[in-house]
């Protein structure tokens, strides 16, 4: 009926609200008490998207973040299996409200805590109500030793200046507006606090930055984000930890061929080598991910009498997949590959000394900005000759160039001017998801035939994997067309200007 | 947003035991509830332990309504408000006589509260006055109680005339016997007869009972701390009896 502004305080240990009495006659009611388990993705999704999510006494609830205490209760849901993933919860206003936080990642418990909550009502001469208190205190959960002890004061309407009156008398016992609330707390406890993730760290590079560190620095960056995504790579929580990881070495591959003479070439050679044999080890799993994730929108391309057809297929897909994951985590335990990981690492160490190198101490701007414009003129180049007599394999190659322009300006995107870069990447991404489109399609073709060709499982599964591959192909086709539309955008006109405006620099003196 | 009052010509008939457990039932059904104390004895207000209403400026409508606004204050049990009767509200007639539309006013003044309440119920003081006229044409009913004796009968009759005279609908009338003893044969000869004379009598009846006197002792509602006594069950039902009448 009335929104209500409650104050928060944070009270020394012995504060009870029988100090209160001094001047109110306050009725103290029994003592509630709870386990609270909370739960976030890997990216905080819950917590950057200003919620939390708790389950006690076999209930989901999501509530709203008050800083760093429980807000508003928005919805529950009885627990029963599992809840990793936002499909797995089962009322509507569960799902629609957690899918855009969670996206494909999966939840895993962060933190757990006891919360023991006191209801008092403060009253005055008269014995009416004037305000009211929630005394509550949190501990982790197997411990004793008290975390928090808090207090929130919720005013009666019309009587906030008497409520007002009550913070005064608890913040002369000690008690402080201020402080972490008892989520953060129960988190830090666990080890934990909340940071923004990004595959797009910022390097704090600038034009003069010499490029040997330039690209130390990218490289370290990235090479952290890949280190972090392993744990959970080896716990299967979701898909996204072994895509950002495989992503992070494809782009350390990347910075180190795009930028070249920056480090001894055979060192290059020889570490590129690495990465590249530390991502083969997941190809299988990645592509089985990709496939399964893609269940539904292959389902929805057959009509419903060869749908059941692909049920053994996914079924396979899936057993496979498990094995897989089997694999993949012990190849990554094993203790080579750590080691292999940690020679990389620490070549690129701000310790560690390298041999001279042409281009290492050049500054990092004008060598990006000519490696930029360089890829684009040569993006310009293929797509020049592209119709409809491209192979397959032609416009893979156009989709690797456009991939090798889009690292580099995001590498440096600290030394583009927004204004410029804003409709360059636009272009380009829009360029990107059509040829994407176009060689996921040819991929996904082969697969399948490769599937059946293995499996030779019978005439419905071939008529379900058939009926697919052909969709597959049309809309592959009808890519082709969206294809010289975007390069059309990509490489006509006002965005050529744009790139030669920003990125081409005068010759270097001999 | 439906506006009820309880009303009654003559004194010591119910009329705040009503308003204060009929508050607290609506209050109990869901409905967001706003109880105005009208009566400058304040005997609502001290049931909830409310402090007089403080003073303000009464100079037209918008000055009524903000008045009455600040001085709105929550009850012990969340969903029932309460705005505090004051000894100022005696002026109520002579403040409405100087307005345009002086029999209208009060409705104007209750809309404005229509946002934040489900429903607002008056507790109005036991007379016939410019301000009982803003009641009627304010209230969409007026429960009005009635002890059945041969006088209640009587002032009934006066205010149903009353009604007529003044072209006021009839059927907005809701009496319904209050304080009954059965063991009375008067009360049940006049039970049996009178409600033939009203359409909208109430089936409820409410009983006489010593624990509604007791109110003044425990300053809460019945409904608050007799929960299952015979009284308390009856103003339950004529909850539901009214809220049917009233639609959702």
């Amino acid at each position: 009926m009335h929104d209500k502004d409650s104050g928060r305080l944070t009270l020394p240990g012995d504060l009870g609200p029988e100090c209160l009495r001094e001047e109110w006659d306050v009725d103290i009611h029994s003592q509630e008490s709870n386990v609270l388990a909370f739960w976030d993705t890997f990216e905080w999704g819950l917590w950057f998207g200003g919620h939390l999510l708790y389950s006690a006494d076999g209930v989901y609830c999501l509530c709203t973040r008050d800083g760093g205490w429980l807000g508003t209760v928005l919805c529950e849901e009885p627990a029963g299996t599992m809840r990793r993933f936002w499909r797995d919860f089962e009322t509507r206003g569960m799902r629609a409200r957690l899918e855009g936080m969670l996206g494909l990642r999966g939840l895993a418990q962060v933190a757990e805590g006891t919360f023991t909550l006191r209801r008092c009502d403060v009253r005055n001469s008269d014995g009416k109500i004037v305000c009211r208190l929630e005394w509550s205190s949190v501990s982790a959960k197997r411990r004793d030793e008290d975390l928090l002890h808090s207090c929130r004061v919720l005013p009666l309407y019309g009587y906030e200046a008497e409520a007002a009156r009550v913070v005064e008398h608890l913040i002369r016992h000690g008690a402080s507006p201020s402080g972490d609330g008892p989520v953060e707390i129960l988190l830090r406890h666990a080890g934990h606090v909340p940071r923004k993730y990004t595959l797009r760290p910022v390097f704090g590079l600038e034009m003069d930055t010499p490029a040997r560190e330039a690209v130390g620095r990218i490289v370290r960056a990235i090479l952290e984000i890949a280190e972090c995504n392993v744990p959970g790579i080896v716990s299967d929580l979701d898909t996204e930890f072994l895509h950002d990881y495989r992503i992070c070495l494809r782009k350390v591959r990347s910075v180190l061929n795009l930028v070249k003479d920056v480090y001894p070439a055979e060192e290059v050679r020889r570490l590129r080598g690495i990465l590249g044999d530390l991502a083969r080890q997941t190809n299988r799993l990645r592509d089985l991910d990709v496939y399964l994730m893609s269940r539904d929108e292959y389902l929805e391309m057959l009509p419903p009498v060869l749908r059941p057809a692909l049920d053994t297929m996914f079924r396979d897909l899936s057993l496979e997949r498990d094995r897989e994951v089997r694999q993949a985590t012990s190849k990554m335990h094993v203790a080579s590959t750590r080691r292999l990981f940690r020679e990389v690492l620490d070549y690129f160490s701000t310790e560690t000394t390298h041999e001279p190198s042409p281009a290492a101490d050049l500054p990092v701007g004008s060598l990006a900005f000519r490696s930029i414009y360089k890829r684009y003129r040569k993006i310009r180049g293929i797509a020049s000759g592209i119709g409809d007599e491209t192979t397959d394999e032609g416009v893979h190659r156009l989709r690797i160039e456009c991939k090798k322009l889009r690292y580099l300006m995001e590498f440096f995107s600290e030394l583009i001017p927004t204004e410029e870069v804003g409709g360059m990447l636009k272009q380009l991404r829009r360029l990107q998801n059509r040829l994407g489109e176009f060689n996921d399609a040819r991929v996904q073709q082969r697969s399948l035939m490769n599937y059946w060709e293995q499996k030779r499982s019978g005439t419905k599964v071939a008529l379900g994997v058939g009926g697919l591959i052909a969709v597959l192909y049309r809309n592959q086709q009808q890519t082709r067309g969206l294809i010289y539309k975007s390069l059309e955008g990509f490489c006509g006109g006002s965005t050529a200007a744009s790139f030669k405006h920003a990125f081409k620099l005068p010759v270097l003196p001999p | 947003m439906k506006i009820l009052s309880s009303y009654s010509i003559k004194g010591g008939v119910g009329k705040t035991a009503l308003a204060v457990n009929l508050a607290f039932a609506l209050r109990e059904a869901g409905r967001r509830t706003l109880l105005l104390d009208m009566d400058p004895q304040g005997a609502a207000t001290f049931y909830f332990r409310v402090a007089s209403a403080e003073k303000f400026r009464m100079r037209d409508s918008d000055s009524l309504t903000e008045g009455l606004r600040r001085n709105i204050r929550e009850s012990d049990f969340p969903g029932l408000d309460i705005i505090p009767s004051n000894l100022g509200y005696r002026h109520f007639d002579i403040l409405l006589d100087g307005m345009a539309k002086r029999r209208r006013q009060l409705r104007k003044v209750l809309e404005e509260f229509k946002p934040d309440y489900d429903v607002i119920l008056m507790d109005c003081p036991p007379n016939i006055t410019l301000l009982s006229e803003n009641v009627f044409r304010a209230s969409d009913a007026l429960l009005v109680p009635v002890i059945p004796t041969v006088l209640s009968r009587r002032t009934l009759e006066q205010l149903a005339d009353f009604f007529r005279d003044e072209d006021l609908p009839v059927k907005k009338l809701r009496p319904f016997f209050s304080m009954v003893q059965k063991r009375n044969r008067m009360h049940r000869e006049i039970m049996d007869d009178l409600p033939e004379s009203y359409p909208g009598f109430l089936k409820t009846v409410i009983p006489f009972s010593a624990e509604v006197e007791k109110m003044g002792v425990h300053r809460m509602p019945l409904l608050a701390y007799s929960h299952a006594s015979a009284a308390a069950i009856a103003y339950r039902s004529l909850c539901v009896e009214i809220l049917s009448l009233a639609g959702p």
